[in-house]
């Protein structure tokens, strides 16, 4: 049986080499309309399996036994959180977006057309038509017309983002400096 | 045994994250992201050496090489944690209904207390100082090679997933 320490930290990087093998198959193939669904099912299922695995290969007799597999499931837990926030912020995210149309659409490499291709021609913008439906969807708001109330999930959630701002000085957020 | 792996994560955790919340209130005009960076390696040390604190016992070398990794781990979390109030459009929306009277808007409002305009203009700000393009003057916009090495990600990154669509 190998007990190297580093050994043990070979866990995770398989783990997370099948967490990015099933997402992306999942993604490409079946293009599915909520893919963060199928991302959480399989960190847990891989979490689950390292685990196992760890369990199997190293009993938990001393307390060092115990923080490797902590530090197995945390740092695989972080490279799976890393690829699932790289895939929504980077590449579907605002910054990502606005990088991929300058350049790919060179006609709106003007401050004015992009943000006139972003405000669109219809009741919602761009960015609110896509948040919006998820977020009454979501039992978030309430939308009536042309008036949105938040709703006391919402509540609970618009509090502990203020209180973000508040204790990490992030101004008010929302990717504005 | 694991009720004090628990609460020695959870002290790690929300040791750094005081750390991050003190150093953000003094330098308030620096990046937070590299304020938590900075806090988890240089802190990483003091995680290692404070092993008899947390676990009653000083642990063994493979005790403390998954400690630090732990705690840095941690910090990863943080990293990851701050970009959901720091950037997530869907928030300050939330945040602004809470702050408005009677915690509605009317979309009108809404668009002018946070809207495409202010977005854009911010994060073009934030892509110019991160010199991945430059804006003159008349407005219009240049991709430098940093941004351009963004953009081929970016778009190799759509392709490899068949994202057709996004924000």
């Amino acid at each position: 049986m190998v007990t190297g320490p580093v050994i043990r930290l070979l866990l995770p990087v398989a783990g997370v080499a099948v967490f990015f093998a099933l997402s992306w198959a999942t993604v490409f193939v079946f293009q599915p309309r909520d893919p963060k669904r199928f991302f959480l099912g399989y960190a847990l299922l891989l979490l689950l399996a390292t685990a196992l695995t760890y369990r199997a290969l190293w009993p938990l007799d001393r307390i060092e036994d115990a923080l490797g597999l902590a530090c197995d499931l945390l740092l695989q837990l972080l490279a799976c959180l890393t690829m699932w926030n790289a895939f929504y912020s980077v590449l579907w995210g605002f910054s990502g977006s606005l990088i991929y149309d300058l350049f790919n659409e060179p006609g709106l490499c003007h401050r004015d057309r992009l943000i006139r291709s972003y405000e669109g021609d219809g009741d919602l913008d761009r960015i609110l038509a896509r948040r919006l439906p998820n977020l009454v969807r979501g039992g978030w708001v309430d939308r009536h017309d042309r008036t949105l109330r938040l709703r006391p999930k919402g509540v609970v959630m618009a509090v502990g983002t203020l209180a973000s701002f508040k204790v990490f000085s992030l101004g008010m957020g929302g990717g504005v400096k | 045994m694991l009720l004090r792996l628990v609460l020695a994560v959870l002290t790690l955790f929300a040791l750094q994250a005081a750390l991050v919340a003190l150093i953000s209130a003094v330098r308030r005009r620096g990046s937070v992201y590299v304020t938590i960076v900075i806090v988890a390696f240089a802190s990483a040390p003091l995680a290692v050496f404070a092993d008899r604190l947390l676990f009653g016992r000083p642990l063994q070398p493979d005790g403390r090489l998954f400690l630090a990794l732990t705690h840095l781990a941690l910090g990863g979390f943080l990293f990851h944690f701050m970009t959901l109030p720091d950037r997530s459009v869907t928030l300050r929306i939330l945040v602004e209904l809470l702050l408005a009277p009677d915690r509605a808007l009317s979309l009108g409002d809404l668009t002018a207390r946070y809207g495409v305009r202010t977005m854009i203009g911010s994060r073009l700000a934030q892509l110019q100082d991160g010199r991945c393009l430059t804006i003159a003057a008349d407005g219009a916009i240049a991709l430098l090679p940093r941004g351009r090495s963004f953009g081929r990600a970016v778009t190799a990154g759509r392709r490899m997933f068949r994202i057709t669509s996004a924000n």
